[in-house]
């Protein structure tokens, strides 16, 4: 009798780790990849400062100085305008979480097999030519909708936005305004890189194209992507309020976009929107580095879609990895911002049209190839 | 069963609209009385139709018979009853609203009248729907618009209601007459008005190809013109306005999706084999109604213009899906063509529902302020907090913002989109291209309207006293769109679960992200920042100082100055937009200066004027209205003769008819 229970009891639990085993994969990556986007986020925006100015001749900050900024604006009282509402309050919180359920769709660490993939319905998971035929639309990732993940940026943009009008302040206003503005005429843009995507990888899943790009050779067999990734790095610069476009230093009248907006935020709540504003930074950088720098993950040491072994030292390898390949991209995009002057604000559409008409003319070389 | 409830739900309905004119001293109970049988009407008309949607069985009722052409009966399928559903839906909230937006209507008499005839127009807008020939279809069609315009030319006394409702009906009129041609058309082919399939028997009538464009045309036109799309959608950003908030609620909700409807009835059920380029001219049109809809909306500063140019954005969308479903369907990808088919249906409801919530939100706030410019607002979320929550919600519904209800038929609209490369022709390709970008502008463009709509109306300081005094709305001004909003959030929450029941029913797979498990990380982050960042010290986040707002060192507000000088503007907020988009808006700018000197260097004073031409009015309305004219001018020149003119017309006319009878018999 006790030997039957034992045996129902083992087994029932083997059972409930085979099938809980991938769920709980799912937390343990999302923990780690979450995590670590937070931690590292800081860093890039130190190295940007810091590389512009070592251009500047300037001896600049420490690159840990964001950190120490954050830490210290935590510990600070809020202070609120009498006009504004609970959307003030409550807007750095949503615009935080935002961030970090979106940071769930960009791999940082891993390269995608199954054991990731985060679908739906498990049973189906062994479909790979998932990604060879959209028209099978069985497997419905949850996370990776590229889509979802644009959209989720945007609703923390809204919430932002309209925190931005709510102390009554012009500087508010005005940036709430510009803010939406260049985002609008932003938005054909991405989009039309997504389909740029979808016209070279055949789909629009983050994961799959993530899949594609580390684990096959796609990057090089299309030189299009190239121009693909000049139209990437306008929407980057745009997305996280750089030079040509924005400027992150200060929230005076040629700029007044970004840091106009936000303006009004102090204490804990500038901290949650510098912090969420770092890590969209730092997942735009990402989804430019998975796509077109695609090495150094965890699980692509192999063959196709084999996944390595997860120990504690190849994720601080996986780490290390993308650190270096991010300040890599930080002192690019310091160096960028370095070389070029901050556009008038009604030229910034002709910059965008110039990233519009790469990403169409990838488009188009795709449809005729 | 499901035949009782129909029963009961026209029954009640029409019980609704004649109890207001029985007795005008208890106005008040005949009223509460009527709604309440509006309310009972859609409760049962929202049961039928769920239950049909889910059994899938179509029901064939015979009502009644005026001539052996004119039958009134009813045929409920799916399709018809997925938008009896939403017409339910809005109808039941409409109703529980108006119970007491009704009574701060302002003038007594019609007060009834508005009550009466919005049972009138809820039930045929229904009977539209459920319409088994096109006779009925055309009857009821036609109580809709006059009931609509009726409740229009409420506010008669006012000039531009006057000319808003004569537009309104000149407009439906126009749609109408393009119906009876169709419909005329299939009944010379076909000798039946029943609304089925012309071909459906291989014996059956051959249709030419000249006859089925024009009959094409005549449908697309017809339902075009009724649904809003551009360039004949100038009666919307008319009548919404003129209308009561939740007349224009239940039009702009409702009434352009009967239109849509029919649109889809008659081209999925009715016509020959699509063409492509009936898919490409849907597709084109919807494209040009979203993007210019939503331009359009931006320099808007009356509430109820903006909500209703945002009306032909979203019939724009609708549409763009209906395009796609045909263009795919012909290039035999049924999976994508459904796809598109479901966000267009999807979006039609979500539209229903975001929209009545708009613009019942946006009839409290008239209510309370006496104003709808929103200028003249702000500050609003801490006078009317309830309302603010309702109107935010609908704002994030409307510009297609995840987890709610129109970000899922906007995803499932791109992913179709984003299957282009799947088709063969290249142009069609290239064609696909450029409306995804522009429907992305669509939708950003969107986000920033409601942006500043929010923004303007709700957050910062009141710009005027009356947005000062303003109180919050009523319990059942709040319950109406709270329903509607709940909705919003559940279809957009469930969407996952919703429709993998519905692939269960129909075998078509649509990948959708499931968005109940980003709704629930979304909230469990939002609690985990929370709570980090309350940590330490514990009463911190209850202590938050308050200041003034940063005003460069000036204290702001300053106490005997009324309005704000700081606060941003909604012409402020859209006018990096207006300026990007220039070309489209026309501004035309009328300047003036005065100088103190010869040379023209010390300014004195100046004037200027910018203002922007109605592109669509100036060019493409107005010439044909001054057409119009000009021939019934001449034509009455003939009228205005003694008798023997009279009987020489008369004998042209008889001479003419002989003429012609030789020709055609």
């Amino acid at each position: 009798m006790t030997a039957i229970l034992q045996n129902f009891m083992q087994g029932s639990v083997q059972k409930f780790l085979r099938e809980s085993l991938p769920i709980l994969a799912m937390i343990g990556y999302a923990a780690l990849n979450t995590f670590f986007v937070i931690l590292i986020s800081p860093f890039f925006m130190g190295v940007i400062k810091k590389a512009k100015a070592l251009c500047q001749r300037r001896k600049g900050q420490p690159v840990l100085q964001q950190y120490y900024n954050l830490l210290k604006l935590f510990k600070k009282e809020t202070v609120v305008s009498h006009n504004s509402s609970w959307i003030m309050l409550k807007a750095p919180y949503i615009n935080i979480a935002v961030i970090i359920v979106a940071s769930l769709f960009v791999p940082v660490l891993f390269s995608y097999n199954n054991t990731f993939s985060f679908y739906a319905d498990h049973t189906t998971d062994n479909n790979t030519s998932n990604y060879t035929n959209p028209n099978n639309a069985s497997n419905s990732p949850i996370f990776g909708n590229i889509l979802l993940f644009l959209y989720l940026l945007a609703l923390g943009k809204f919430f932002m936005a309209l925190s931005g009008l709510d102390a009554g302040s012009a500087f508010g206003g005005m940036g709430s305004s510009r803010e939406m503005s260049l985002s609008a005429i932003l938005e054909p843009i991405t989009f039309l890189i997504l389909l740029a995507f979808a016209f070279v990888f055949k789909t629009t899943n983050f994961f799959e194209i993530f899949t594609l790009t580390s684990t096959t050779g796609i990057v090089l067999a299309n030189p299009a992507l190239i121009l693909l990734a000049a139209s990437l790095f306008v929407v980057l610069i745009a997305e996280t309020a750089r030079v040509p476009v924005d400027n992150p230093e200060t929230h005076l009248e040629l700029t007044m976009i970004h840091e106009a907006m936000i303006l009004e935020q102090s204490g804990k709540n500038l901290a949650l929107m510098e912090a969420s504003h770092a890590i969209k930074q730092t997942l735009f950088m990402a989804v430019f580095i998975n796509i077109f720098v695609p090495f150094g993950y965890i699980g692509n040491t192999g063959n196709i879609g084999n996944s390595a072994a997860i120990t504690f030292v190849s994720i601080m390898i996986a780490m290390l990895w993308f650190s270096l390949k991010g300040t890599i991209l930080a002192v690019a995009i310091a160096l960028f911002e370095s070389s070029t002057a901050k556009l008038r604000l009604f030229k910034v559409p002709e910059l965008f049209m110039i990233s519009f008409f790469l990403a169409f003319l990838t488009i188009i070389i795709e449809v005729f190839r | 069963m499901i035949r009782l409830l129909i029963y009961i739900s026209l029954i009640a309905l029409l019980t609704g609209s004649f109890i207001p004119l029985i007795s005008v001293k208890h106005a008040r109970i005949v009223r509460k009385f009527s709604l309440f049988a509006a309310v009972i009407g859609s409760i049962a008309m929202l049961a039928f139709s769920s239950a049909i949607l889910y059994t899938g069985n179509a029901l064939r009722i015979f009502l009644f018979q005026v001539h052996p052409l004119f039958q009134i009966g009813l045929f409920i399928d799916r399709l018809a009853a997925f938008f009896m559903f939403t017409i339910a839906i809005v109808g039941l909230a409409v109703a529980v609203y108006s119970l007491s937006y009704i009574e701060h209507y302002e003038y007594k008499t019609r007060k009834n009248v508005l009550t009466g005839l919005m049972s009138i127009f809820i039930l045929s807008m229904a009977l539209v729907i459920a319409s088994a020939n096109m006779a009925s279809l055309l009857f009821f069609w036609e109580i809709m618009a006059l009931s609509s315009f009726i409740l229009v030319c409420l506010d008669y006394d006012k000039k531009e209601t006057r000319k808003a409702a004569l537009f309104y009906f000149a407009m439906t009129q126009l749609s109408t007459l393009f119906l009876v041609a169709a419909f005329a058309i299939i009944y010379n082919i076909t000798g039946s008005l029943e609304i089925t399939q012309m071909q459906s028997l291989s014996s059956g009538p051959q249709i030419t190809p000249l006859l089925s464009t024009i009959l094409f045309l005549c449908i697309f036109l017809g339902f075009g013109i009724k649904a809003g799309i551009i360039p004949f959608h100038k009666w919307l950003p008319y009548a919404h306005p003129a209308a009561p908030s939740n007349i224009s609620a239940l039009m702009s909700g409702l009434m352009i999706k009967v239109a849509i409807y029919g649109l889809i009835r008659f081209i999925m059920f009715v016509l020959p084999v699509a063409s492509l380029w009936w898919g490409v001219l849907i597709l084109v049109a919807g494209t040009l109604s979203a993007i210019l809809g939503v331009i359009y909306a931006l320099k808007e500063h009356d509430i109820k213009t903006l909500l209703a140019y945002h009306s032909i954005e979203n019939i724009g969308i609708i549409l763009m899906g209906f395009g796609l479903y045909i263009i795919f369907s012909l290039n035999n990808l049924t999976q994508l063509a459904m796809l598109s088919l479901a966000s267009s249906l999807f979006h039609t409801l979500n539209h229903a529902l975001f929209k009545s919530i708009l613009f019942m939100a946006a009839g409290s706030v008239v209510n309370a302020t006496g104003t709808k410019n929103i200028e003249e607002l702000g500050g609003l979320i801490k006078k009317m907090p309830t309302t603010a929550v309702l109107f935010l919600i609908g704002a994030v519904s409307i510009s297609g913002l995840p987890p709610f209800n129109g970000f899922v038929s906007e995803l499932m609209l791109f992913q179709a989109f984003f299957n282009v490369y799947l088709l063969g022709s290249y142009s069609l390709q290239m064609l696909l291209v450029v409306c995804v970008a522009v429907l992305a502008l669509t939708s950003a463009l969107a986000a920033a309207c409601f942006v500043k709509a929010f923004g303007i109306i709700f957050l910062a300081q009141p710009r005027s006293k009356k947005a000062e005094d303003a109180k919050e709305a009523p319990s059942s001004m709040l319950l109406g769109p709270g329903i509607l909003a709940a909705l919003c959030i559940l279809l957009g929450v469930f969407s996952f679960q919703i429709f993998q029941a519905v692939s269960g029913m129909f075998g078509i797979q649509f990948s959708i992200p499931n968005l109940l498990v980003i709704g629930i990380l979304l909230i469990l982050t939002y609690m985990l920042a929370l709570f980090f960042a309350d940590s330490g010290k514990k009463s911190k986040l209850k202590n938050i100082r308050e200041s003034e707002t940063w005003g460069c060192g000036y204290k702001f507000p300053l106490k005997h100055i009324p309005t704000i000088p700081t606060e941003y503007t909604a012409s402020g907020f859209s006018e990096p937009i207006v300026n990007i988009f220039k070309k489209f808006y026309l501004p035309k700018r009328n300047l003036e200066r005065n100088y103190y000197d010869q040379a023209q260097s010390v300014f004195k004073d100046g004037f200027v004027e910018i203002s922007l031409i109605k592109f669509f009015e100036k060019y493409m309305y107005m010439p044909v209205a001054a057409g119009v004219d000009f021939v019934s001018r001449k034509i009455s020149r003939l009228q205005s003769a003694g008798l023997d003119a009279y009987v020489s017309y008369l004998f042209i006319a008889c001479l003419g008819i002989i003429i012609l009878m030789r020709f055609i018999i």
